[in-house]
């Protein structure tokens, strides 16, 4: 059987056990290795990609489920040289990157949780990480830097609407 | 200390930087390519045939029709790879050979097209193992007439002289220092004997191990995830009967070790099937693999007992302690030597005597994890001090103060500390409470507890080398052995070190990967010691490229060599910035004249002499640069579900001299939380088969966001280090007080005496309910002397 999808804005066909992890295509046959392999079984986040817009955990998401879907991985966020997607770089910045295994899963599940929550609280930023493991950082750097992005999305949106008035 | 300072003061200026990490960005864009990434389709995938029983013996091993299986290219059994290796004594086999000793010992190897074919030949092995009675716990191998898990264990080859072994004792390491006996029969002391059990605790790296192999030339190139490429070199050669030159070990990113990966695994298997094959092999556990093989922190049972007088003197201290090694010997022969500096250390004692034993069962071997050894002595010994004070009416933190290392007092190996550091670290503790108040507030209803405790431990220097290649650009490459395995060590501390030396940013610093084909031998990143020892070796490499600039700087300059610094990129006159010359230009020059500028630095540390006839099976004469921490924890204890909230945190930690202070704050936050995972919820248990029960993230409870708080961190400077520019190594020890701190404060909210971890809410509704008692162990004989083969 044939899977269809978009891949990070390219067409991309799959031709074999529609059952197949959407983790394992990634890294198997497209040799997008961002997306971790890390438990395979959708408690530390390491994998998560976007789908259509919403971060999955692409090890528990057979192939044939993203069939007509737009799947974008890290590598997608911020293609070639880029710029960094703003959490990206509020982490690079606030140094709290360690061994890095966890980091792909990491932006792929914050940058949706921060478009769809600007003015998160803190301990809602860490009920938003709870899906994401890490096992070298202690967490509280990494929900420092992204309070401190929302902060400052929020007062780029302020100094805007006060430039408007 | 202060003249030492002024001459180093341009250099440490130079030096000191909150350096970003250079490999962040690729890490979160996902472009690092770690190990596990590096697979591709032209590989054979090899998989393992792990022995599904704790202890038997192969009686039928048949691979005819595995051999013959769609894609399979080649079979490696224990025959194939017939050294035994390990770590002071040689005891392990690649592959089990004819016994088989825990659950998950590999016995054959497949390799194959694919790991799907590799799979399904595996399931047409033929394979018969006769049962024995495994030996499951050290009181069972300790007990009279247990089976032995070694046989044949007077035959194995002794790697490292002076240990006492016996039977199913592995190692024995032992201190004695002053007359005990005396000590405990004086007149004016009171005794007080504290018994302490703690489980393992997995590393869980997100990178599993993995290792890539294939020959080449001649010659087997192992690309793997390890900390240790030189151990992983020299045990490939061993096993496979090769000169450990004919090995080459290259490491790229490592995703995470935290100690896992200190010794070899799987790697020689992927250099033997490619041998076989002529072809490049992959070998990477899953997730069940690696954590049902993980070389965890060991368990331990420990009997600790002191003498101290109504003024709270420690007259008199001795202990046992019980490392479980598993089936093999490992790390934890090494491991026995920490005894003597991490339970021995921390307090003024007048006599005192110790024994570790590593003890081997027909378990999963144990290994190395971020302060091993430390971590259960360090809660042993900050208990057994709560329940002195308690037995005998002092003020813990008074006592503390009062009994804490100080300068000239001696170790339990007769080895003499080195300026007041624990006393003054105390205060500051004092200090930083005031600053950030207590959370006693915040306990609502529940059972709140605060505890300070302290903790000790030694870096272990060891052999370090390295090159500096100057470049026609004026930068430098630096050529070590070093692993970046997420500490930074290699993106900050190396790079920030040699620039400063060199004059130069740290960008112009190019760090190479390591390769045991272009760099000299290095023990491996562990025990904090990559900053002190490569660092060492690090600026022994500048100084002979700094005296060859000058030399070639003074010809064009005219200028006398001793007038000449490196700032800014350039060999300047001193005290002239901007003056002179290019540092590029004068190696462009060099070039031309007499060829490129290099320099070579190797290093290894002094050992601090211990006291004669104190140390018997001790791995290594002393250990040379202590490290203190005082670490104090808040807790709410729920009464009616046992459940432990962390209110606050905060630690006092002995970093020597700061080289990047947020580097060191984010290895404080990620350390601690280790030890609260292992101090609350992470528990590694032994199924009736000889099973770690605990073999996925589902059953294995790490710590989640939702369960840290963030770690209040001052950083304590100038203490005595023999470390480059002062230094101590700072990511190992954040782990080291935490388990200490949090029993003790669970025991101060409940008004219980907390001896075991980890303290999850049904232990801790035990305790509250009086269902748990101290752990009792027949095994330890009540004298100190009937606890050691002496």
């Amino acid at each position: 059987m044939t899977v269809t999808f978009q891949l990070n804005g390219d067409r991309c066909r799959f031709h074999d056990d529609p059952m197949t992890p959407l983790l394992d295509v990634l890294r198997q046959e497209k040799f997008l290795t961002g997306a971790k392999a890390v438990c395979r079984e959708g408690f530390c986040g390491a994998c998560t990609v976007h789908v259509d817009g919403e971060p999955v955990m692409s090890c528990l998401k057979p192939v044939g489920l993203v069939s007509g879907c737009s799947v974008t991985t890290i590598e997608g966020l911020s293609s070639g040289d880029q710029t960094l997607h703003p959490l990206q770089a509020a982490f690079e910045a606030a140094d709290v990157v360690q061994c890095g295994m966890c980091f792909p899963g990491m932006v792929m599940s914050l940058s949706a949780f921060v478009r769809d929550n600007p003015e998160a609280t803190r301990p809602e930023i860490k009920t938003a990480m709870s899906g994401n493991i890490c096992r070298c950082t202690g967490y509280e750097r990494i929900i420092d830097a992204v309070a401190d992005h929302l902060e400052a999305q929020k007062s780029g949106r302020q100094a805007k609407e006060t430039a408007h008035v | 200390m202060s003249e030492t300072l002024s001459e180093t003061a341009p250099e440490l200026s130079a030096t000191v930087m909150d350096l970003p990490r250079r490999d962040a960005r690729d890490k979160l864009r996902g472009r690092t390519r770690y190990t596990v990434d590096r697979v591709r389709p032209d590989m054979l995938h090899a998989v393992l045939l792990r022995s599904n029983v704790p202890a038997g013996r192969i009686v039928k091993l048949d691979v005819e029709a595995a051999r013959n299986a769609p894609g399979v290219r080649a079979i490696a059994t224990g025959h194939d790879a017939p050294g035994l290796y390990g770590i002071g004594i040689a005891d392990h086999p690649l592959l089990a050979i004819d016994t088989v000793r825990y659950h998950g010992e590999p016995i054959i190897a497949i390799a194959a097209e694919t790991e799907a074919e590799a799979r399904a030949a595996l399931a047409l092995v033929e394979l018969e193992i006769e049962p024995l009675a495994p030996v499951l716990t050290m009181a069972e191998a300790l007990a009279k007439n247990a089976r032995l898990v070694h046989e044949g264990w007077r035959d194995y080859e002794v790697l490292t002289e002076g240990g006492a072994r016996e039977g199913n004792i592995a190692w024995e390491a032992r201190t004695t220092r002053g007359d005990v006996d005396a000590a405990f029969a004086r007149p004016d002391v009171k005794i007080v004997e504290t018994t302490i059990r703690v489980g393992r605790q997995s590393h869980a790296p997100f990178e599993p191990r993995t290792a890539i192999g294939s020959w080449e030339n001649g010659r087997a190139h192992i690309e793997t995830s390890t900390q240790v490429p030189w151990t992983v070199r020299n045990v490939t050669g061993r096993v496979l009967q090769l000169p450990p030159g004919r090995v080459r070990v290259t490491v790229p990113p490592v995703g995470g070790g935290f100690g896992l990966k200190f010794d070899a695994t799987i790697e020689p298997i992927t250099a033997l099937l490619a041998r076989m094959t002529g072809r490049t092999v992959v070998i990477e556990n899953t997730r069940q693999e690696e954590m049902a093989t993980c070389l965890c922190r060991e368990n331990a049972e420990i009997l600790i007992r002191s003498a101290v007088t109504a003024d709270g003197e420690i007259a008199g201290r001795e202990a046992v302690v019980l490392m479980d090694c598993g089936a093999y010997g490992g790390e934890q022969i090494f491991l026995s030597t920490m005894t003597a500096h991490t339970l021995g250390g921390n307090y003024r004692v007048g006599a005192m005597r110790l024994v570790s034993r590593a003890v081997y069962t027909n378990t999963p071997p144990n290994g190395a994890f971020r302060a091993c050894n430390g971590v259960y002595n360090t809660f042993a010994l900050e208990r057994h001090t709560d329940e002195i004070c308690q037995a005998l009416g002092f003020d813990p933190l008074a006592f503390r103060k009062k009994n804490v290392l100080g300068d000239g007092d001696l170790g339990a190996t007769g080895q003499v500390f080195e300026g007041d550091v624990l006393g003054p670290m105390l205060e500051r503790m004092d200090g930083l409470r005031a600053v950030t108040g207590t959370a006693e507030d915040k306990a609502d209803g529940r059972l709140y507890g605060r505890a300070t405790t302290v903790g000790t431990w030694f870096v272990f220097v060891g052999p370090s080398a390295a090159t500096i290649n100057m470049n026609a650009d004026g930068s430098a490459t630096l050529v070590t052995s070093g692993v970046e395995i997420g500490s930074g060590t290699m993106m900050q501390s190396l790079p920030q070190i040699v620039a400063g030396q060199l004059g130069l940013t740290p960008d112009q610093v190019v760090v190479r990967e390591a390769d045991t084909d272009s760099a000299g031998l290095d023990v491996g990143v562990g025990g904090g010691r990559t900053t002190v020892s490569i660092g060492a070796a690090s600026i022994g490499a500048a100084d002979e490229v700094r005296n060859k600039l000058f030399g070639f700087a003074s010809e064009l300059l005219q200028t006398r060599p001793e007038e000449l610094e490196l700032v800014g990129g350039r060999v300047a006159i001193k005290g002239r910035p901007g003056s002179g010359i290019a540092i590029s230009t004068v190696v462009q020059h060099a070039q031309t004249v007499s060829g490129p500028i290099t320099g070579t630095g190797s290093f290894t540390g002094k050992p601090v002499p211990s006291m004669s006839g104190c140390a018997f099976g001790h791995m290594i004469e002393a250990l040379e640069i202590p490290v203190f921490v005082v670490h104090e924890a808040e807790v709410a204890v729920d009464p009616d579900t046992g459940h432990v909230e962390v209110l606050a945190y905060r630690v006092v930690q002995d970093v020597g001299r700061a080289l990047n202070r947020r580097a060191i704050m984010g290895q404080i936050q990620g350390g601690v939380v280790q030890g609260l995972g292992y101090a609350l919820h992470e528990a590694v248990t032994i199924s009736v088969d000889g099973r770690i029960r605990e073999d996925g993230f589902e059953t294995y409870r790490l710590p989640l966001a939702g369960d840290v708080v963030p770690v209040v961190a001052d950083l304590y400077e100038g203490a005595p280090s023999s470390g480059p520019l002062g230094t101590k190594g700072a990511g190992e020890v954040p782990i080291l007080g935490v388990a200490a701190a949090i029993g003790c404060a669970v025991a101060n909210a409940t008004g219980k005496q907390v001896r075991e971890l980890p303290l999850t809410p049904p232990r801790v509704l035990g305790l509250l309910k009086g269902r748990e008692t101290a752990p009792e162990f027949p095994h330890i004989a009540a004298s100190f002397e009937a606890n050691t083969l002496a």
